[in-house]
């Protein structure tokens, strides 16, 4: 049964081919009826039939092909009525009538008996010797047709499965495509998220000043050594920092964050700027991922004044100065570097040690923070501007001091820098505005080096009545 | 328009070695700078001169690398001197208060003819 199957020739459409031999067969015996038959299980099934038409199977009743299929040999019946097992086929006690059966079986290379190549007459009647070979070779005709069509199947079946192992590549192709597009998705919001942590966040509004920033990273992904903050240690009091982590990059922005979270925490504890770089030390000499890690930083607290103006106090850990800026009665700006003497460089050294200063910072008067890529940054010339072209420029800067204003003047004086290897860039300036000035508010401008056209204001209209 | 990075140690003695830099020693030199030096605490020099003469130019990448060269010095019960500071490099050290750790002479000579000369036999 195997075998039949395997030939693939059950139920298929009738075929050109053994039509053909069935009709010969039926001529050369001179009888009415010839067929090509496969024995199923349970059924034999007429791959042709000459002059049998509208049957295409019958029951597996014993007596003709049935038992023909049983032996390898030409089965002849001279006459069914006097065959003890073929008298009681429906063929021949049916309507039928047949009389006369003769069967060669179709016998594969590999010796399956598939089904027969009959004849039948419903007269009883005598072939020769030679006439049954022939029977047996119109068997093997069928055999070798369908050998021949079992190879064509086999290229047939090769072929399909060919192009499904194909398309299945193809597919599993398709998928990896697809899994490492939504990978590259997944890991990019992750990055967003993780460096939303890392740049400095919004300035908020501090009642009576006006705050102004600027922000540029030399690294593609916007994150870098640099950074800044302002928020509120309770009561009316605001702190705000600013510093430089040694390196850039994500490396270096990893201790930006740690340092951001540390100086913010410190101060909740404690809000005086010598205790919060103090702390700030400690974590990083702690940290042994932070390894020799280390930043400078100014960290400073502002106490609002009753008459105006915030009392500024002021701690520096190898940081460069701030500058104030005074507005004179000449109409010009008086330039003060606010030191505080011995701050060292934080989390290099367990023995660091950091002083504070105090200054006032009146209505009309500004403050401006920044990093070293501000005063390392080159000149046309090729020097560097440095504190004294740093403290020029801003001698120069219009009174009263706006934040707003000065950290525009500070961005254009570095956009005016033909400099291509610029470093980080963080910036933060603090004004009180006079009594008739416009309101205080915020003014942000994000830079990154990838984009250098993307001058992008942040909150720009997050201003306060 | 960077002047090439050099490095040489043109002097040891004992556990002393002078290692001296010329070019700008900025984020592209100072892993070669820190590497060499820490080569020399392992090998038996942990009491480092560093000569900054030629130095045209440092950040603060270069100041991390002394940060790390000192630090890594101690661990070894060494030392870091520097010899002939160039003036913008002193007031970085100035400004980030390394200059109060740091023992500093005005050339590689001063800083070995200071040492006391018992440690050179050690």
């Amino acid at each position: 049964m195997a075998a039949v199957r395997r030939y693939d020739i059950l139920d298929t459409p009738p075929d050109g081919a053994y039509d053909r031999v069935a009709a010969l067969a039926a001529r050369l015996f001179e009888v009415p009826v010839a067929t090509v038959t496969i024995v199923d299980e349970d059924r034999i099934w007429f791959k042709a039939a000459h002059g049998l038409e509208g049957v295409s199977e019958i029951g597996r009743d014993p007596g003709l092909c049935a038992s023909a299929v049983l032996t390898d040999d030409t089965t002849v019946i001279p006459d069914t009525l006097l065959d003890p097992v073929a008298c009681s086929n429906p063929l021949v006690a049916g309507p039928m009538g047949v009389r006369f059966y003769a069967a060669a079986p179709i016998i594969t290379a590999d010796g399956y008996r598939l089904g027969t190549v009959n004849v039948l007459d419903t007269r009883p009647r005598e072939i020769s010797e030679a006439d049954s070979a022939t029977l047996a070779d119109l068997a093997a005709v069928v055999r070798d047709q369908m050998e021949l069509r079992l190879s064509a199947l086999r290229v047939v079946r090769a072929e399909q499965e060919r192009r499904k192992v194909e398309q299945e590549r193809r597919q599993a192709e398709e998928e990896a495509r697809q899994r490492a597009e939504r990978d590259k998705a997944a890991i990019a919001a992750f990055a967003s998220t993780l460096q939303r942590t890392l740049v400095p966040p919004v300035l908020p509004a501090v009642p009576g000043l006006e705050l102004a920033c600027h922000y540029k990273t030399a690294s593609p992904q916007e994150v870098g050594g640099d950074f800044y903050d302002v928020f509120p240690v309770g009561g009316d009091r605001w702190a705000f920092f600013l510093g430089d982590v040694c390196g850039k990059g994500a490396e270096a922005a990893s201790v930006t964050s740690l340092t951001r979270y540390t100086l913010r925490a410190a101060a909740l504890v404690d809000a005086d700027p010598t205790a919060a770089l103090n702390a700030l030390n400690t974590a990083l000499l702690l940290d042994a991922a932070v390894g020799t890690r280390f930043c400078t930083a100014i960290f400073g607290v502002l106490d609002p004044v009753r008459d105006g103006g915030f009392t500024v106090t002021l701690a520096t850990g190898g940081h460069p100065p701030a500058y104030h800026l005074c507005p004179t009665e000449e109409g010009g700006v008086r330039v003060e570097a606010a030191r505080a003497k011995g701050g060292m460089l934080v989390g290099a050294f367990a023995e660091a040690a950091f002083a504070s200063r105090t200054l006032h910072l009146a209505p009309g008067q500004g403050l401006l923070l920044y990093t070293d890529g501000l005063t390392e940054a080159r000149t046309a010339d090729g020097h560097m501007l440095d504190d004294t072209g740093l403290m020029d420029f801003l001698a120069h800067r219009p009174a009263p001091v706006s934040a707003g204003s000065l950290i525009d003047g500070t961005v254009a004086l570095l956009d005016t820098l033909p400099d291509t290897e610029r470093d980080d860039v963080a910036l933060l300036a603090l004004s009180v505005p006079t009594a008739d000035a416009a309101p205080a508010g915020i003014t942000t401008t994000v830079h990154s080096a990838a984009a250098p056209t993307a001058d992008v204001s942040v909150a720009q209209e997050n201003r306060r009545p | 328009m960077t002047d090439a990075f050099h490095i040489d140690v043109p002097h040891t003695d004992g556990t002393l070695a002078v290692i001296a830099l010329s070019g700008d020693f900025d984020i592209a030199a100072a892993p070669a700078v820190r590497g060499r030096a820490l080569e020399l605490i392992s090998g038996g020099h942990p009491d480092l001169v560093a000569d900054l003469a030629g130095v045209t130019f440092c950040d603060s990448s270069g100041l991390g690398a002394l940060v790390g060269i000192w630090r890594c010095a101690k661990d070894a019960d060494g030392s870091l001197t520097l010899a002939a500071i160039p003036d913008r490099l002193g007031r970085l050290l100035s400004v980030t208060g390394m200059d109060t750790l740091l023992p500093a002479y005005p050339s590689a000579q001063a800083a070995l003819a200071a040492r006391p000369s018992n440690r050179t036999t050690a």
